[in-house]
């Protein structure tokens, strides 16, 4: 994981850890710094860590599932870019996650377009050089 | 006995009995009121042989002739009274008298038995004031039926078995609409609307036809728009026992129906939602992971060698276009559960619809088949998601289109027309779509709106489209609901809640990221 201080940081939280090691291969490819966490409690540890620069999250997750992990971050980060993964999309959309003032949210459902994902990515966070 | 008063005139009073007429002016009152007194006794009987006579519905007539021979016997006494004064006849006069007690003893008789039925008997009075009465109650009768929600009708049965309207109520002029005036002492069979007189004359004839009263519940298309009513017939028996009328009430149940049909579509349509919303999301997860891995295998497969690449290359190809089907499908399930991420607002439902209709109709023409669309005049404001509705909309139409082809697959020459209507009634849009394709089959309405029930030949329909509108008018409040219509074809009738009175603002605005 080579990374230096203008390097974007990404935080994925996703439980499917065959899914999470391939976003990580796909994110890495782009040129992000990345670091994966099993479930919400994970990500929401390293995020005390270390804030990342965007939250990349699944929904349902065990321990503390994607609605939780966002408010927690965003209690800390009300900036914080998320995308959220979902295979089960909330009726009224992105605006499930987000309150007056805050960061923008995107929506993909599963299976994830990966191009479409790394378009918005680019678009939030914007690489350096 | 003869005596000395007796002159020529006065008249010859030798009657026994007469001696103490002392004076000739007592005599001659004596002869002059027997004879008024006979002659009115002969008057009277006469008035009431008219009244006998002329009034037939009297009570006890045999007594009144009684009291009028009564009466002719007592003149005709007083005549001989008024007789004898100038001549005596003795044994006509005892005669007369017995004759006349005799009647009078029957008279007398008679009369005490019959007394307390004579006292029973209403006065003239009174009876006025039953008829009065009975006018009032009548009246408060005719308001109170006049102002019934039920529809009330009175249908004459002839003796030869044909049936007659013989009257009905307002409501039932407004619930069957048809013009009162026209109906009574009309024949059912042409006065009530086709489908109407159809379905229920069976039924009035078998209660003509048995007598015992019965209930029973239809459910037809009339001019008005589909009625479901629940009729209580009873038949009324003239004084032999022959049924003469049927007197029929009607109630609305459309209403309650639809809500039952409703809830039972909105319970199953739940259940559906939640079954939908698991499998999606479950069948996302491996998905999912399939597409981000074969993004990882193409990316591995750089290194190789050119032709081994290409090869590499088609395979990937064949995973990918079957994992995208696999994920279309899962999208579409997905969407029966209501989860989409969409906007929600108030829009003009004429708007979905109308642009659906385009789209459908292009295609239609095609296929030789005529599409029209009939709007009211106005917006249709409704709440929800329009590209929902719109989707809707193009399901229900492919529905008919398909319905239609099929039709006319066994039957070349039949009609191939699909009618689209879009109205408001009572709190609700209403969008009807007609078509004059094969209809829906009795054993399977149940179950058309289950989610991969089809009719449909394998790989002409996967039965997604119908759930889908129907989970898409319960996502907005409303439903869908289906019947055959009876030329032929099917009716599907989309109703969705109007939204509150305000600006329908243009299309639906994007949910901000």
């Amino acid at each position: 994981m080579q990374e230096h201080a203008a390097t974007p940081r990404i935080l994925v939280a996703e439980d499917e850890i065959l899914a999470a090691l391939a976003i990580e291969d796909e994110l890495l490819g782009e040129g992000y710094a990345v670091e994966v966490a099993a479930d919400g409690q994970a990500a929401l540890e390293a995020a005390r860590r270390r804030m990342p620069d965007l939250l990349l999250t699944d929904l349902r997750m065990p321990r503390l599932d994607g609605i939780g992990l966002i408010r927690a971050l965003r209690g800390m980060a009300p900036l914080l870019p998320v995308v959220v993964m979902t295979g089960y999309v909330p009726s009224d959309g992105a605006a499930a996650f987000r309150q007056d003032g805050e960061g923008p949210v995107a929506l993909f459902s599963k299976p994830v377009d990966m191009d479409a994902l790394i378009l918005e990515l680019r678009r939030l966070l914007p690489l350096v050089g | 006995m003869s005596s000395p008063l007796v002159g020529a005139w006065p008249p010859f009073l030798a009657a026994s009995g007469f001696c103490s007429l002392v004076s000739p002016e007592l005599a001659w009152l004596h002869l002059l009121s027997d004879l008024a007194i006979g002659l009115s006794y002969l008057s009277i009987p006469a008035v009431l042989l008219v009244v006998l006579l002329r009034r037939r519905d009297l009570a006890y007539p045999w007594l009144v002739g009684l009291f009028a021979l009564f009466i002719v016997a007592c003149g005709l006494t007083h005549l001989m009274h008024a007789w004898t004064l100038f001549s005596p006849a003795p044994v006509l006069d005892t005669l007369l008298k017995a004759i006349t007690a005799a009647i009078s003893v029957t008279v007398a008789v008679t009369l005490w038995p019959v007394l307390p039925r004579l006292l029973a008997l209403r006065s003239p009075a009174a009876l006025e004031r039953e008829v009065m009465e009975r006018r009032a109650a009548e009246e408060r009768l005719g308001t109170f039926l006049a102002n019934l929600a039920e529809a009330v009708f009175v249908v004459r049965v002839h003796p030869d078995g044909r049936l007659q309207i013989e009257s009905v109520n307002p409501a039932f002029e407004r619930m069957f609409s048809v013009p009162g005036e026209g109906l009574a002492g009309a024949a059912p069979e042409t006065a009530l609307p086709p489908p109407l007189a159809e379905l229920a004359l069976p039924r009035w004839r078998k209660v003509a036809e048995q007598g015992a009263p019965m209930e029973y519940e239809i459910t037809a298309d009339l001019p008005s728009g589909r009625l479901t009513w629940q009729t209580v017939l009873v038949p009324l028996r003239g004084a032999d026992g022959r049924v003469e009328r049927l007197l029929g009430s009607a109630r609305d149940v459309t209403a309650t129906r639809r809500l039952q049909a409703g809830l039972v579509q909105s319970a199953r349509l739940a259940t559906v939602g939640t079954m939908c919303a698991g499998l999606a999301h479950e069948a996302s997860q491996p998905l999912n992971t399939a597409s981000l891995w074969l993004r990882r295998a193409r990316a591995a497969a750089r290194g190789l060698p050119e032709a081994e690449r290409a090869a590499f290359a088609r395979a990937a190809a064949v995973v990918e276009d079957q994992l995208r089907r696999a994920g279309d499908l899962v999208a579409r399930i997905r969407s029966l559960a209501g989860a989409e991420p969409e906007a929600a607002g108030r829009f003009d439902a004429k708007e979905p619809v109308a642009a659906a209709f385009r789209l459908a109709a292009s295609e239609a023409a095609a296929e030789g088949i005529t599409m029209t669309l009939r709007a009211a005049d106005g917006p249709l404001p409704v709440q929800g998601s329009a590209g929902r509705l719109e989707q809707a909309m193009m399901n229900l139409l492919a529905n008919a289109r398909d319905a239609v082809i099929e039709r006319r697959r066994n039957q070349p020459d039949a009609p191939a027309s699909v009618e689209v209507a879009l109205a408001q009634q009572s709190g609700s849009v209403v969008v009807e779509v007609r078509d004059s394709g094969v209809g829906i089959p009795e054993a399977v309405a149940d179950a058309i709106f289950d989610p991969f029930f089809t009719t449909k030949d394998p790989g002409r329909g996967i039965g997604l489209g119908l759930p889908f509108a129907a989970s898409a008018a319960r996502a907005m409040g409303g439903r869908l609901e289906a019947w055959n219509r009876p030329g032929g074809g099917a009716n599907f009738r989309l109703e969705l809640p109007l939204a509150d009175a305000g600006a329908v603002p243009a299309g639906a605005g994007a949910v901000p990221a």
